[in-house]
């Protein structure tokens, strides 16, 4: 009887080391670069050493079981984390080669360089869908008037979105199907005009058609943006993303890209995980 | 855990072994046949179109398996692995086929009276049978070890198949039809041999995830 891992296998395999503890050197080419970092709740440690690289112009995807950090790790990257009591984090996170927590630096000013689209569609619930887009520069006083309008529009084209609400934009946000809010929250991430795009598990509450068209906007989006999306869908993982992160218990286990890490993973764990022998 | 593609998985290679031990006995009654100047073209045939059939079987079952399971890593590389092993024993049955067709339609090994090239096409059968039983017995067990051995034997092939054309080439105590039949053996044992060094170099690629030429 051939079983799929056989001893032979598993005597290859190496064993797993440790996260690099070292200090990472800056790496120059990167759209951001999280370099050693812990992170805590309370006592608890749920990143440990953490290194990665963002390149600019690609999509990163983080994987990993639940509990294993991933999130906590995106929300580092626009100091997101922050608002959860008792966090503490040590390390660097570095965007264009300077480090987002830098005394000097304002959080809201990260938060509008780095967006964030969550896992459920949350458009502002009060608010029209053109609202909902322009709440962002309305809040800062950026845009006015026509050029708040080409922004609006142009960011709902962007989310592909434009066509199929062009007729509506008065009505309300929460108005218009999940997919369609979701691509509404991206809408309202793109028009602030940030660098990067943080998402959260952005399909986990969307019908396969919903996904789909999600997942097509993602790979679009990396013309313009660097995009690190979490998720909890291999298949999702391998379909739209450059470079694929997996992590376990708060260690980042294995970085590449995503063809090595879904056809030849180099560590045990990253292989047992993807291919469903435990997560 | 027993995951619900480790089922298929294991259809899967119990399929393949089922084909690795048809195919070498296929090639066996073939080899032997031409050797000793026996006809078992039928009995070939048969056999030849069943391991067809298996292939066909084999990558069938390896796409329903990307199509349910949408399979990553070692099981990927297993899947993509399994496929290609299913078509090098299709194909060795298929050189059965054509050494049975060299015996019936040009002249066996018996009816070549030159002892050099008899002992020639002897050795290389023979090494040839070996290596088609290592590729088999490794795929049973991934063996990797085992696989890695097939580089050896598939040196010594290449190079008795060279010698023995030059042979060939200065050889003026046969027929014509005897030098062109040990010829086509030569030949179609070389390719065999090939076969055998590929089957194991996707053993290596399904256990190590290293794409390894032991060529």
């Amino acid at each position: 009887m051939i079983t799929t891992i056989t001893q032979e296998q598993n005597n290859m395999t190496k064993p797993r080391k440790p996260a690099d503890q070292s200090q990472q050197e800056i790496d120059h080419t990167a759209k951001m670069q999280a370099i050693n970092v812990n992170v805590w709740f309370g006592k608890k440690q749920v990143l440990k050493s953490v290194n990665l690289t963002i390149k600019p112009n690609t999509v990163t995807a983080i994987i990993g079981p639940s509990g294993c950090g991933k999130s906590t790790f995106l929300r580092c990257f626009n100091r997101m984390h922050e608002l959860a009591p008792n966090a503490k984090m040590t390390g660097k996170i570095l965007l264009d080669n300077e480090d987002i927590y830098n005394s000097h630096i304002d959080p809201v000013q990260i938060r509008r360089r780095v967006g964030m689209v969550f896992q459920k569609p949350n458009p502002f619930p009060t608010m029209s869908i053109y609202d909902n887009v322009a709440a962002g520069l309305k809040l800062t006083g950026a845009k006015k008037g026509k050029q708040l309008d080409d922004i609006v529009k142009r960011s709902l084209e962007q989310a592909t979105l434009w066509n199929e609400v062009k007729d509506d934009l008065t009505k309300p946000g929460t108005s218009i199907s999940g997919g369609q809010q979701q691509r509404l929250c991206i809408a309202r991430a793109i028009a602030m005009q940030p660098e990067v795009i943080l998402m959260d598990e952005p399909c986990s509450a969307l019908d396969p058609i919903a996904t789909a068209k999600i997942e097509k906007l993602v790979v679009e989006l990396k013309e313009d943006y660097a995009v690190v999306i979490v998720t909890h869908n291999m298949q999702q993982a391998s379909r739209v993303s450059d470079y694929t992160a997996f992590m376990y218990m708060g260690e980042l286990i294995e970085f590449g890209e995503t063809s090595q890490i879904f056809e030849n993973p180099k560590e045990t764990l990253t292989d047992n995980y993807i291919t469903g022998v435990f997560g | 855990m027993n995951r619900l593609i480790d089922v298929v998985l294991e259809d899967q290679s119990v399929l393949l072994i089922k084909m690795g031990e048809l195919t070498y006995q296929t090639l066996y009654i073939s080899i032997k046949a031409y050797l000793e100047g026996s006809t078992v073209q039928g009995q070939v045939r048969e056999m030849s179109d069943q391991l067809m059939l298996m292939a066909d079987k084999v990558e069938a079952r390896s796409f329903e398996l990307i199509t349910r399971f949408q399979p990553v890593a070692s099981d990927l590389r297993t899947i993509k692995s399994y496929m290609k092993i299913g078509y090098d024993f299709a194909r060795y049955g298929r050189y059965a086929l054509d050494i049975s067709y060299i015996n019936d339609q040009i002249t066996g090994l018996k009816d070549c009276c030159s002892i050099e090239i008899k002992k020639a096409v002897e050795k290389m059968s023979e090494k040839v049978l070996q290596m088609v039983k290592i590729s088999v017995d490794a795929l049973r067990k991934h063996d990797v070890k085992l696989a890695r051995t097939i580089t050896e034997t598939e040196r010594e092939v290449d190079e008795m198949y060279l010698n023995h054309l030059k042979n060939l080439l200065e050889e003026k105590n046969t027929t014509s039809s005897c030098i062109v039949s040990s010829a086509l053996m030569s030949r179609y044992l070389e390719r065999i041999a090939d076969h055998a060094v590929y089957v194991c170099e996707s053993i290596l690629y399904i256990v190590t995830g290293e794409k390894t030429r032991l060529r």
